[in-house]
């Protein structure tokens, strides 16, 4: 019996650490391409054109990977796959910086990130059950951004020392404690009822896309993104105007507290959705976004646009923990909860790609602060959606109690 | 044995071409060898303010009709790829030191005048290239 108790406790926090060092893995890996690659001498438009590449490649995989990982058995064989993706795209990129290698190294990367996320998401499923998922997926949450925020801090200030090959070497070097990390989460009971028979279900796609809750949630999720993806950038560009010599401080703080916010206040979030439902948490996470878009119109100065980001922390909480907590909700019974995760993926990536184009036009044409108003516009739309019409998914205890593991 | 005389007419026809205008415009064909101290790649090197510090990388270079640089662009700054942008710079406010490693190129403009200065977006629209306010104070 203590053989099968102690793993459980064990695979718990093998779970933090996955979630920490995919996150760590995955902050090095966007921003040093841009760099690396102007090193290496390669023109705008071309570094423009690799980095739209593994855009698109993650826009276009997200329901064909969220149905691969639905239909493996083995959902952790999936995320170890997509890690071994990312050591070869990182190594790739480190080691042939030349057309050929970079492109196939950026779809490599961008399929990976698309089946990543949700199968740690359905590991975390088969491991706490519809009932306890919630305070799973806090703690998910947690370590990915505690993950995030220390790399971003490392990175970020020790870059400069450091060539960006290193980076990418560094970034591969970190997929083997997070393979580990994944290996000892131990067999489990994780997949026999969240697969699917074929790898295509576009049968279920059709049954999931019938479902007008997920259509509502998905729209929320791209106003979401709509809104929140162009207020860093546009953050940073506001620091960079206004601060002199200070700017890249200032910029770190508005990238590191906010995972701050969101390693403290994703647990509580996590409890509170299985207490007090999601409809109220979603209205929280959904209408701190016009706030913190106010915020960064109206503060002045540059130090002051950190307590605006700040605010951005409680939104990523509540957007972290609940995104998949309401994949889950909508699926409970059926077996396409990753395909669920992908459709939502999709959402997101959409609006994300749509939101920096957009401000911005903007803030060319009117400044950034008019920019500022019109993200947090969107936001308030995506707001007044999730209020008057998302209702509340928490399934009922009958619902979920065939599904809990034993 | 058709085809090898095919190639070989291609090939007497491809070698009298290339006499030909050997005869009408006299290639240079000695090879000069220049040493990095005296010339150096500066596509993606890292730009440097007169002391020394990092504060960005040249990117591209805008050049006129003889060819001759008119501006550089620098994208300086940003943490973690989010508040970099992009500067046109006069060539003049460059400084180009090849045997120096810790500032091969060096800016001689302010932080504020950095700061102020109007993002370079478009490469097909009129660039806003920046000039030091006095160059003349700057040169040495």
């Amino acid at each position: 019996m203590q053989r099968i108790r102690f793993p459980r406790v064990g695979a718990n926090r093998a779970l933090d650490l996955v979630n920490f060092f995919v996150a760590d893995v995955q902050t090095g890996f966007g921003p040093f391409v841009a760099v690396y690659l102007t090193t290496h001498k390669w023109t705008q438009v071309e570094i423009g054109f690799a980095l739209t590449l593994g855009t698109m490649t993650s826009l276009v995989g997200q329901l064909p990977a969220g149905a691969l990982v639905d239909s493996m058995r083995n959902k952790r064989a999936a995320a170890a796959g997509a890690l071994i993706g990312i050591i070869a795209a990182a190594l790739l990129l480190a080691l042939q910086p030349t057309q050929l290698p970079v492109l196939l190294a950026q779809m490599l990367h961008g399929f990976s990130s698309c089946v990543i996320t949700p199968a740690i998401a359905a590991i975390s499923l088969r491991m706490a059950g519809y009932a306890a998922l919630g305070e799973r997926l806090g703690r998910n949450a947690r370590f990915s951004s505690i993950g995030n925020g220390l790399a971003a801090a490392v990175m970020g200030a020790t870059g400069a020392y450091f060539s960006s090959q290193f980076v990418f070497f560094l970034t591969a070097a970190l997929c083997v404690p997070a393979l580990l990390a994944l290996w000892s989460i131990g067999p489990g009971p994780h997949a026999r009822e969240q697969t699917t028979c074929d790898v295509m279900d576009l049968s279920g796609l059709k049954r999931l896309l019938v479902d007008r809750r997920l259509l509502i949630f998905a729209i929320c999720v791209m106003l979401f993104h709509l809104s929140n993806a162009a207020m860093l950038p546009l953050a940073g560009a506001a620091v960079t105007m206004r601060a002199g010599h200070l700017a890249n401080i200032i910029i770190a703080a508005c990238i590191v507290v906010p995972q701050a916010v969101v390693a403290l206040f994703s647990p509580w979030v996590g409890r509170a959705a299985e207490r007090i439902g999601r409809k109220k948490l979603l209205l929280l996470g959904w209408g701190a976004l016009p706030l913190r878009g106010l915020l960064l119109a109206v503060l002045p100065g540059s130090w002051l646009l950190i307590a605006g980001q700040a605010v951005s922390g409680i939104s990523a909480a509540v957007f972290g923990v609940l995104l998949p907590l309401l994949a889950a909700d909508l699926t409970v019974g059926t077996s396409h909860f990753n395909l669920c995760m992908g459709i939502l993926g999709l959402a997101m990536y959409l609006g994300a790609a749509v939101s920096t184009t957009m401000s911005g036009g903007v803030a060319d044409a009117a400044g950034m602060d008019a920019a500022f108003f019109m993200l947090a516009g969107v936001g308030l739309v995506g707001f007044l959606v999730v209020w008057l019409a998302m209702p509340e998914t928490r399934p009922t205890a009958i619902e979920i109690s065939p599904a809990t593991p034993g | 044995m058709q085809r090898s005389a095919l190639v070989l007419g291609v090939l007497a026809a491809v070698l009298a071409g290339s006499v030909a205008q050997a005869d009408e415009v006299p290639l240079p064909s000695a090879v000069q060898s220049v040493p990095p101290e005296d010339a150096e790649a500066i596509l993606g090197q890292r730009v440097t303010d007169p002391d020394g510090a990092e504060i960005g990388r040249l990117v591209d270079v805008l050049v006129d009709a003889n060819g001759q640089p008119q501006a550089a662009v620098i994208d300086f700054g940003g943490f973690m790829g989010v508040g970099n942008r992009k500067i046109a710079v006069h060539w003049g406010a460059l400084r180009f030191t090849p045997r120096d490693p810790k500032r091969k190129i060096a800016l001689d403009m302010t932080p504020d005048q950095i700061k102020a200065a109007p993002e370079f977006r478009n490469p097909n629209k009129a660039a806003a290239v920046v000039t030091p306010a006095d160059p003349n104070a700057s040169s040495p």
